[in-house]
């Protein structure tokens, strides 16, 4: 069989493994990395001025790029609807223009405002998770929707003192958040001087690209290490059947908080480069229909797959820009294309997620069907003697069973 | 102590009046999750929508303060109307987007249920008002504010509070004294199960969506009577405060969500008056990570369910 046509037929899942492989990747970022001056020279030796535009527009995908990669850890691989997951891009955010700008007249240098920015989203990530991660997912999901709106009112009200059973705590001139205008002037990323293309580079926003761009290499790197590794598994396995996954022995409560953890600390690095890249760093952050946004995405690019989260975030971030009518009907038309996707085809454009479980089997056992679709045809052939010694064996266990 | 004592009796109306309406709206939730295991979370937003319609309604009779129809007669067409606009909304979410995901993974209809909430948020956002609507409540109830010592509660409020205790008393009659009512139980307790028994599930289940998103429609016309303004958003932080007491009730238990409710309302009121009033919205957020650490299952212990 021809290689493309045993492509095809290997399904959304083999189509996810080939794209996945380095070969592909590579290539990808290698493309996606002379985009900007690619666009500026077309600008340079043209009558066309969109370059700055789009480039602008190529960094936010990046960006998103990066969103929907740490939403599809925790609800694609791990399947948890964590719906406040904007909050932890927003506490990023928050933490790094805390520590790098004149609002608290802190100029932390690189790697210090990292660091405090990962301790930060991890602290609230351990906050949320840690009560609900035990129970069953519903309550995960409104524990974080909620979260991310008191998350919200906290930061807007936190530009006075709190005051607590008429007692004021702190200074009257105290103000962490800049309220509901946010704080502004926000450091950008002060990067190491040896760092080639980046340092001192003209354009802001190609500087920026590069980062979320480099970002993202780095974390589908770590998801790609991890997915088939004891930890991927387990994830895999939880999703697909908790209490099968617990009679294996897996810890669900540990595999389902650092799931949740690594997405919402990867979200809060995200939330760091752009509060550096924009300068600034409102409450709105913390809009809860950019989290539904996001989900958007990897649904339609399809739950646990990492190509699929980098097509949904390009598609969904561009689409309004190119069709302008789309601006104003955005959320109405994508909440639709959630609804019809989820119903229609749930898995998305290269999902490995088995959302629809045949009714007698479980979803385990589509799961493994599917990965074992371009699997199969590698294996040898069972012989007739390997079939009855399958055969012998499987009566053996049968016969194991006691009488009821 | 002084302050104390005299508020106290003030605060805890309050947090009756606020609580009826987290309980009204905690009882779809409750409803729902009972018999089907999901979580609805278009529930506020069918509350919202509810509150738009009785807002369109009074606007239809009222122009300019000037009442065309006696109030009595509008304010029943819009109880009726927002009750059945909304039941009719909770029927088609459904039967649309619940009905085809009922076998699949869990996740996937908590996804189409978030799917929905910001479809109707967005849709009445950009096709009615992105700006809070007025409802005209001056001319439709009276305003007078009901004094008992030294305790005060405008008209509005004990409007909501006595409608809302009315309607659940009658939602209690309908699941524990009727045919149907005992037909939902069951299949709360054990769909297949009931399926055996000869209970048409698929009715059980369009019944308990209208009900639970009709109580959730007139919660939205007492909402906009009491506040006399609804906007697209109003769904949202009050569908999380009525999950939130039908959790601390003991989610699938209809009286445990009405307890909740009140009792939610009540400490947030107690919160925002003696604590801060500033982060009264956080005190229901505190109180659900408290439920879920110390009693996950609720207050009243066995929800309607036993399946883990």
């Amino acid at each position: 069989m021809p290689w493309h046509k045993r492509l095809w037929e290997s399904g959304p899942y083999g189509w996810n493994q080939a794209l996945t492989r380095p070969q592909v990747l590579v290539p990808f970022f290698v493309v996606a990395a002379t985009l900007p001056p690619l666009l500026q020279y077309i600008e340079n030796n043209s009558a066309w001025t969109g370059a700055e535009f789009w480039i602008r527009i190529l960094t936010t995908c990046a960006m998103y790029a990066c969103l929907a990669v740490s939403l599809n850890l925790v609800v694609g691989y791990a399947g948890l609807l964590n719906l406040g997951f904007i909050a932890f891009f927003a506490i990023g955010s928050y933490a790094y223009a805390l520590v790098a700008s004149d609002q608290l007249h802190q100029h932390l240098p690189l790697w210090s405002s990292l660091i405090t920015v990962i301790a930060v989203t991890l602290g609230f990530a351990l906050l949320v998770g840690i009560p609900s991660l035990r129970l069953r997912g519903d309550y995960l999901a409104i524990v974080t929707l909620a979260f991310g709106l008191i998350m919200r009112e906290l930061t807007i009200d936190l530009d006075r003192p709190p005051v607590l059973a008429g007692h004021q705590f702190g200074p009257s001139d105290f103000n962490l958040t800049g309220g509901t205008a946010g704080i502004h002037a926000v450091d950008p990323l002060r990067l190491p001087s040896w760092m080639p293309l980046i340092h001192g580079a003209a354009f802001q926003s190609r500087t920026y690209y590069w980062i979320f761009l480099g970002f993202l290499a780095i974390i589908i790197f770590c998801l790609l290490r991890w997915r088939g590794s004891r930890v991927g598994r387990a994830w895999v396995a939880v999703r697909e059947d908790e209490l099968a996954a617990r009679a294996m022995g897996v810890n669900t409560f540990k595999y389902r908080l650092l799931a949740f953890c690594t997405s919402a600390v990867m979200a809060g690095i995200v939330g760091m480069i752009d509060a550096a890249y924009t300068h600034n760093t409102f409450p709105d952050n913390f809009n809860v229909q950019e989290t539904v946004l996001v989900f958007i995405m990897v649904v339609l690019g399809g739950l646990g797959s990492i190509p699929g989260a980098i097509v949904g975030a390009t598609l969904v971030t561009i689409l309004p820009f190119v069709l302008q009518q789309l601006v104003l009907y955005k959320y109405v038309v994508f909440s639709l294309v959630l609804i019809v996707l989820m119903i229609f085809r749930p898995q998305g454009l290269l999902g490995t997620v088995s959302i629809r479980p045949r009714a007698t089997m479980g979803g385990t056992i589509e799961l493994l069907t599917a990965e074992s679709a371009i699997a199969a045809s590698e294996l040898p052939t069972v012989t007739d003697r390997e079939a009855a010694d399958l055969e012998s064996a499987s009566g053996a266990i049968v016969a194991m069973e006691p009488e009821p | 102590m002084d302050y104390f004592l005299q508020t106290f009796p003030q605060q805890l109306v309050n947090g009756l009046e606020a609580g009826s309406l987290y309980a009204l709206i905690a009882l779809g939730y409750t409803l729902v999750y009972g018999i089907l295991e999901m979580l609805n979370f278009a529930h506020g937003d069918v509350f919202m929508v509810g509150g738009f319609l009785a807002a369109g309604v009074a606007g239809l009779f009222i122009h300019n303060g000037v009442a065309a129809v006696p109030a009595a007669l509008v304010v029943t067409l819009m109880v009726a109307v927002a009750m059945g606009g909304s039941g009719l909304l909770g029927v088609g979410i459904e039967r649309i987007a619940y009905r085809p995901l009922r076998n699949a993974n869990r996740l996937a209809p908590l996804i189409t249920a978030i799917g929905v909430s910001l479809l109707l948020e967005s849709v009445v956002q950009v096709q009615i008002s992105p700006a809070p609507v007025l409802v005209p409540s001056n001319e439709l109830i009276p305003q007078s504010v009901l004094q008992v010592g030294n305790v005060a509660t405008p008209f509005t409020g004990a409007t909501l509070f006595v409608a809302a205790i009315l309607l659940m008393v009658g939602l209690d009659l309908f699941v524990f004294r009727t045919r149907f009512g005992s037909a939902m139980r069951a299949t709360a307790q054990d769909r297949e199960a009931a399926t055996f028994m000869g209970i048409d599930v698929d009715r059980v289940i369009v019944v308990t969506f209208l009900i639970g998103s009709a109580l959730a429609g007139v919660g939205g016309v007492l909402y906009g009577l009491r506040f006399a303004t609804v906007d697209f958003f109003m769904g949202y932080l009050l569908g999380i405060k009525a999950f939130t007491a039908a959790v601390i009730g003991g989610i699938g238990n209809l009286r445990g969500a009405v307890v909740g409710g009140l009792l939610l309302g009540v400490l947030e009121s107690f919160g925002g008056g003696f604590i801060s009033s500033q982060y009264q919205d956080a005190f229901a957020f505190l109180a659900l990570i408290v439920v879920l650490l110390v009693r996950p299952q609720g207050l009243f212990g066995q929800p309607l369910t036993d399946r883990a």
